[in-house]
């Protein structure tokens, strides 16, 4: 009588590791080990959201910090004189390392990295697109990114541009990635595109990050479109 | 058995009316407001961060809500007094424990709940809207609730002290996520007891890592048949815990 429980435990706990198999068995988490997360000023907050179950929040804090960072630093990361967004690959792998699932962080910081006026560093960008594609091989705009990455190492800018086009209105790409290709064709003289590209931004809920931007660019295209003539120059 | 309905409605009418469970309650609509205004931040990631804040404000208060009511829930009756009249009527300690355990879980998820429905109004406004999955969340959180609500009833009964159990539930909550690293570093370890004491260490741990939905929502989805093997799970471990329980409540002279 006085084991009747303890014996209703040692059963229950012997289903509970039976069902807990099962269960590991159809599905493991995809998150890289906490040995793999990245070290820096924020640590503590990763490892602390990350051991008590909140990794996804933890990744969500990370992006948030990414973007601070991105649109003029944070305290914790300064870029030294002459080394613009000198963080930014880590701060994206930070992301990443907590859950790959958001894809954006990565796709942001290499959007930068490689296609930003004056950063110009494809290096970095394709090292973090490798890292994001072993992590979640599932995003295609991932490899597509790595081929017109290729295609700039080439020095063949419009099969570059066509490929980038060609994810424009997928809802994994960044707003800014579809501003940094409207200006892409702008730098090119390619007015008539690039105010397309500002006008499908404007018409996108999804980018209301960059619509105030985009209202700008249309103003501004429009005046050029008008100075240069019906058909644009193409350099 | 028919003893066990009394003592659920007692209890989850008492938890109800105490302010704990009220300011609870409202603190978790502090902090879902909190993650509505947090995920403007996001830019392009905004339903997401106001999905993954919310649901982990929810779980985090229905956690504290949970161990917080659970391991004052008998020390409490034992400190007044009330248990011997409680217990001086015809009412078995088996069915008095799990009548108490049943009404504080149905206090805390009914502030779950409520945080739940709100929640999901939040996210129909800003246009997401996967009842289905977010259904399965709910499910796994409040299966990760009730085996702390266990666990946590089990230590205060074990320690006999308040505090000691909370430290004790966190504790077992963090080793709980745990579980992963633990079987990866019982993989690496070249010593043979260490790999041992890791691996029964993970075991005996509640596994949350593995049904942690709420964490890995936006990763590609389980196998089919994973949920119904996580509901199991909580299931089996809480009732573990209970049984547990039961048998140290029964042993304690009063």
């Amino acid at each position: 009588m006085r084991l009747r429980w303890l014996l209703v435990a040692a059963a229950a706990f012997a289903l509970a590791l039976f069902a807990g198999s099962r269960m590991r068995r159809l599905h493991e988490p995809r998150f890289p080990h906490l040995a793999e997360l990245k070290t820096g000023p924020f640590s503590f907050q990763d490892a602390a959201l990350a051991v008590a179950g909140f990794r996804a929040p933890a990744a969500d804090l990370a992006w948030i910090q990414l973007l601070q960072y991105a649109a003029g630093g944070v305290p914790e990361l300064p870029d030294r004189p002459g080394h613009p967004y000198e963080h930014l690959a880590g701060l994206s792998l930070r992301v990443a390392r907590l859950d790959p699932s958001l894809h954006r962080a990565v796709l942001f910081a290499s959007g930068i990295l490689a296609w930003f006026h004056g950063i110009e560093r494809p290096d970095e960008a394709a090292e973090l697109l490798n890292e994001g594609m072993l992590r979640s091989p599932e995003q295609p705009l991932y490899a597509l990114y790595l081929a017109a990455l290729a295609y700039k190492k080439q020095g063949d800018t419009d099969r570059m541009i066509a490929l980038l086009e060609s994810s424009f209105d997928l809802p994994e790409t960044p707003s800014t990635m579809k501003a940094i290709l409207a200006n892409l064709r702008q730098s090119r003289g390619e007015y008539r595109q690039a105010l397309s590209l500002w006008k499908r931004i404007q018409e996108n809920d999804r980018d209301a990050s960059e619509h105030a931007r985009a209202r700008i660019k249309i103003a501004e295209l429009k005046i050029l479109l008008a100075q240069s003539g019906p058909t644009p120059k193409k350099y | 058995m028919q003893t066990i309905s009394p003592v659920f409605a007692y209890t989850f009418k008492e938890l109800v009316r105490r302010k704990a469970w009220l300011s609870s309650a409202v603190f978790g609509l502090v902090l879902l407001g909190g993650a509505l205004i947090v995920s403007a931040l996001g830019q392009d990631e905004r339903a997401r961060l106001m999905l993954d804040l919310g649901l982990a404000a929810i779980e985090a208060i229905s956690l504290i809500g949970v161990v917080f009511l659970t391991v004052s829930l008998i020390l409490q009756e034992v400190e007044s007094r009330v248990i011997f009249l409680i217990l001086s009527h015809p009412v078995r300690r088996a069915d008095y424990l799990l009548g108490r355990y049943l009404g504080t879980l149905a206090a805390v998820t009914l502030s779950m709940a409520g945080m739940a429905l709100l929640h999901a109004a939040l996210l129909s406004l800003y246009g997401w809207w996967e009842p289905g999955r977010y259904l399965a969340a709910l499910v796994c959180m409040a299966g990760k609730t009730a085996v702390m609500g266990a666990l946590s009833l089990l230590l205060s009964l074990a320690l006999t002290s308040e505090a000691a159990a909370m430290a004790f539930a966190l504790f077992f909550w963090v080793l709980g996520h745990f579980s992963s690293e633990m079987r990866f570093l019982a993989d690496r370890s070249g010593s043979a007891f260490l790999k041992t004491t890791l691996i029964a260490f993970s075991h005996a741990a509640p596994d949350f890592a593995h049904f942690n939905y709420r964490d890995f929502w936006h990763a590609p989805a389980p196998a089919a048949g994973w949920l119904a093997w996580a509901v199991v799970y909580a299931l089996a471990y809480t009732t573990a815990c209970l049984a547990l329980a039961v048998q140290l409540f029964e042993q304690k002279e009063f």
